[in-house]
């Protein structure tokens, strides 16, 4: 049941008539090497708006992670600027939150103390930290585990509570980088499904980095292919369907050219994807929490 | 059941070369000195001395000397030493205090007790901070690093100057040799802290010395803990030097006194008391460990 | 289950933050204090604790405190001026006082009649046989100057043989090593090494040189000149040491004291007693006269002086008047 092209342009309009959440001007990254200078991200211009769903695609190692780690305020852009609700970024802040691959639950703590963490940290009282913790985990379905720890969970029942914890701060936007690629393909399927339920529930932009076409083609509004040596932007597509997720499936023709020019873009720069490791403490964390 | 193989076997090698006279054995006790001028009962000697008296006395028709391999005093078999132990736990009413073993252990536990808590109580924040900021681990550690080579029975006798002839000179030992290990240990363990963990706590809004306090070390707190027993472990080694300052004092002097005497089976029993006192304490702490951190499955 | 879990980690952490003053030790005495006595393993000064134990310094009216050293721990601590006296030789209070740490000698207490010997291997009978072979034993000790003694009368000097640095403890286990002929060391060791190489004798002992050591009580002049009225109470107390554990009537429950404060059966601690000889105040006195020779403290210290210099212990020769007090020991 594909939506007709007005339907689409509509609503693209009135995507772009809302404020713009994040703006990303300039933005490059350079990391010192051997031979002097490695530029990871080059001149990156993008802008989402309020309630946007944006997912980043490219190929691997093209910056993606840099690029949402920077956002974050993770890391420092070594040029450009990059603006939250017009304010610019200077280290991490609570108007974003973010969710990694590897759930980074703090394992002494409890589902609760988890998701209770960054209210804390902004100098809740206790029981209201709890009572507004324990919504999230409804939000999420995981009310009943609050005095759970996390290494009893599943995989995608961790990432569920990393999604509250984040959320929990109210931020305005939510990062997060390759949040469902160490969950089996069911599991995928449906925390996507959990995810756009809960996007639509509340008033979040979600920046989404994903190396999965299909993931992207049925989550995002919009989506930015990057590519790689340096990272770049290639282009910012228009994902032709009403709302993520709703009703979308592959089968509709729109969306199947659209997976076919992204697969284009990939393919066309994978040529050059050089084979050195993404930012190493990510992954060793992820790999010791799936031995876990 | 390998661990209890891990114990069975050298004591089967002790109790095989104590009591199989053709292993090793390299001396002769002398049971009968006979006509030979110079042994007496009890004396032990040379193998290949004891055959040619032998072989001598015989020759000229005088009483030769007669006595049963041994070994050398300082290899005492298990039942002596057993006895001993035995001895240790059942004192003399009128036996002095530090010839008690369960005194002196006891006196010697305490010293350990409060260098390690002196120690650690400063060592172990210090650590976290030298590991969390990297400015201050810039500036302690070197000295740190510097320290750490420098003997600490060597500061006996300031020790002696600044902390009087009791427990102070001791306890200070123990923390000099204790002390600057810890605060690298901890330092180096501390850096080691999930990475991830803390770029997220930072997404969530700690810093500074809430992202320390909140995360930095409960993230580390199991391995801390681990590293406490290594070190506990290390203070040990180092009251033997200390309880040598200042008054005779603890288990180092039973010990040092009866090696003095040769009463080696006492100085084993010694030893094996204390193999229990540290093997046991250690296997409490490792089970109290995972208890407290149940997220730690490897809390070995 | 999860909260006492999180007291339990609180109060661990609390612990370790909790700066712990150890036992704070006592103050140094004040003019009134107990006299402290540091004292170590030596029949000669363990025989006060015959005194101790009978507890006659309080009879006498004198408030003493012994502590209960190892050898050079002893001397640490009343170098560091935390104990008022300290029992030691006449040559190592040279040394003390020549790091500073002055001390006088004033009184004696026995002097090494064989207890100090130099052993040789079996087939060696005298000093001049260990010519052109190495001795092993502590250098700068007393047995260091023993041997040098015994080589001067026996018409030879330290060139004519190897010594060997070793510490004392070791020496039963040096004297088995094929390439050592001698060692020189104290009782209870001597007694080991004799017993782990049968046939090795004395080859020349304290006992063919009194006087050669005396075993002295040295007190820091402060608490000599402040209070020497308790100091001589404390040498009245000796005199009844001596005579009770002399007397055979008395001998065996004065040697049951001293084994317990060893740490070594009774029958055991009767040989070391043996080989020195406790000196009555009486006795001591005749010691304490100023003469050449190794009657005289004087002429002994001396010679351990000449001995610790070319020993190189210390670099400049001692004023041993200077370290010898005999306003109390000396004859009246
Ligand atoms: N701190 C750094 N120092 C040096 N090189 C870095 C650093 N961080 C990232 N890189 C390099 O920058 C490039 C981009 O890394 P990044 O992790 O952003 O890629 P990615 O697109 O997320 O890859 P993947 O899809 O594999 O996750 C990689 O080649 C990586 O090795
Ligand atoms: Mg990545």
């Amino acid at each position: 049941m594909s939506a007709s092209p007005d339907e689409v342009r509509a609503r693209f309009d009135r995507l772009k008539a809302r404020e713009p959440i994040l703006q990303v001007r300039g933005l490059c990254k350079t990391v010192p090497a051997k031979d002097g200078e490695r530029t990871i991200l080059n001149d990156v211009n993008f802008t989402t708006h309020r309630r946007e769903f944006l997912c980043v695609v490219g190929p691997s190692g093209c910056g993606k992670s840099t690029l949402i780690r920077t956002i974050a305020g993770l890391e420092e852009a070594s040029g450009g600027e990059i603006l939250v609700a017009g304010q610019p970024v200077h280290g991490p802040g609570p108007d974003r939150a973010m969710v990694f691959q590897g759930y980074t639950l703090f394992p002494w703590l409890t589902v609760l103390g988890n998701v209770m963490f960054g209210l804390r940290m902004a100098d809740k009282p206790k029981e209201e930290a709890a009572r507004e913790a324990r919504q999230w985990l409804d939000l999420v379905g995981l009310e009943p585990y609050a005095d759970a720890y996390p290494h009893t969970l599943s995989g995608g029942m961790k990432q569920r509570v990393a999604i509250a914890r984040a959320l929990a701060i109210q931020p305005r936007i939510l990062l997060m980088d390759e949040p469902f690629s160490a969950l089996d393909a069911r599991t995928r399927a449906r925390m996507q499904a959990y995810l756009v339920d809960i996007w639509r529930k509340i008033d979040v932009t979600i920046v989404f980095i994903t190396h999965d076409l299909d993931e992207a083609v049925l989550l995002a509004d919009r989506i930015l292919v990057l590519k790689t040596g340096p990272g770049e932007v290639v282009d910012l597509m228009e994902v032709p369907a009403l709302r993520p997720a709703a009703g979308r499936t592959l089968d509709d023709p729109a969306l199947r050219a659209t997976l076919e020019r992204l697969e284009g873009f990939i393919h066309a720069h994978e040529t050059v994807v050089d084979d050195e490791p993404v930012t190493p403490v990510v992954r060793l964390a992820s790999v010791a929490e799936e031995v876990d | 059941m390998l661990g209890v193989l891990s114990f069975v076997l050298p004591l089967a090698l002790w109790s095989a070369v104590s009591y199989a006279p053709f292993l090793w054995h390299p001396l002769v006790e002398i049971t009968d000195p006979g006509d030979v001028a110079y042994y007496s009962k009890g004396m032990r000697a040379p193998a290949d001395a004891f055959a040619e008296e032998v072989e001598g006395m015989t020759a000229s028709g005088q009483a030769p000397p007669q006595g049963i391999p041994a070994n050398p005093v300082y290899l005492p078999a298990p039942h002596e030493v057993a006895l001993a132990l035995w001895a240790a736990a059942t004192p003399a009413a009128d036996a002095r205090e530090e010839f008690r073993l369960s005194s002196s252990l006891w006196h010697s536990i305490q010293i350990i007790f409060w260098a390690f808590l002196i120690s650690s109580a400063i060592g172990v924040p210090l650590g976290i901070l030298c590991g969390s900021y990297s400015a201050i681990g810039r500036l302690t550690e070197p000295f740190v690093e510097f320290f750490r080579y420098l003997p600490a029975p060597a500061f006996g006798a300031l020790c002696v100057a600044v902390l009087g002839i009791y427990d102070g000179p001791k306890i200070a030992i123990v923390v000099i040799g204790t002390f600057f290990q810890q605060v690298l240990i901890i330092a180096g363990t501390t850096r080691r802290a999930d990475y991830a963990l803390l770029e997220a706590a930072q997404t969530l809004g700690a810093r500074n010395l809430r992202l320390v306090r909140n995360v930095v070390v409960p993230a580390v707190l199991p391995d801390l803990y681990n590293d406490q027993r290594i070190l506990l472990g290390w203070a040990w080694t180092y009251l033997i030097v200390a309880e040598l300052v200042g008054t005779s004092s603890g288990i180092t002097f039973f010990i040092t006194q009866q090696a003095r005497y040769q009463h080696f089976e006492n100085v084993y029993a010694a030893i094996f008391i204390l193999g229990i006192v540290g093997f046991g304490s250690d296997l409490l702490l490792a089970r109290l460990g995972r208890w407290l951190f149940p997220w730690r499955r490897t809390t070995a | 289950m999860g909260s006492a879990r999180h007291f339990i980690r609180g109060a661990a952490l609390a612990l370790l933050a909790l700066v712990a003053i150890g036992a704070t030790a006592p103050k140094a005495s004040a003019a009134d204090g107990p006299l402290r006595i540091g004292y170590s393993d030596w029949p000669g000064w363990v025989a006060w604790q015959v005194a101790i134990d009978k507890g006659w310094f309080k009879e006498s009216g004198v408030d003493v405190d012994f502590e209960w050293f190892d050898y050079s721990a002893s001397m640490d601590a009343f170098g560091a001026g935390k104990i008022d006296a300290v029992t030691v030789t006449n040559g190592d209070t040279l040394v003390m006082g020549s790091g500073g740490s002055k001390g006088v000698m004033i009184m004696l207490t026995d002097y090494s009649n064989g207890n100090d010997m130099i052993i040789g291997k079996p087939g060696l009978k005298k000093l001049t046989d260990l010519k052109g072979k190495k001795v092993g034993l502590e250098s700068g000790l007393v047995e260091h100057l023993l041997l040098l003694n015994g080589l001067k009368k026996a018409g030879m000097t330290d060139a004519d043989v190897e010594i060997v640095n070793v510490k004392t403890n070791d020496t039963p286990q040096v004297l088995s090593d094929d390439a050592i002929s001698a060692v020189g060391a104290w009782q209870p060791v001597a007694g080991q090494a004799m017993k782990g190489v049968p046939g090795a004798k004395p080859l020349y002992t304290s006992a063919d040189q009194p006087g050669l050591i005396y075993d002295v009580v040295t007190v820091s002049p402060t608490s000599f000149a402040g209070r020497k009225d308790d100091w001589a109470k404390v040498m009245k107390v000796w005199d009844k040491v001596v005579a009770f554990i002399t007397d055979p009537k008395t001998q065996p429950d004065a040697v049951k004291i001293m084994a317990a404060r060893s740490g070594v059966p009774p029958e055991e601690y009767v040989r070391y007693l043996k080989g020195t000889k406790l000196l009555s105040l009486a006795e001591g006195a005749k010691v304490f006269k100023d003469a050449d020779g190794f009657g005289s403290l004087y002429g002994s210290t001396r010679n351990a002086d000449d001995f610790n210099v070319k020993a190189g212990v210390y670099k400049e020769s001692q004023d041993v008047k200077s370290y010898i007090d005999p306003s109390l020991a000396g004859a009246k």
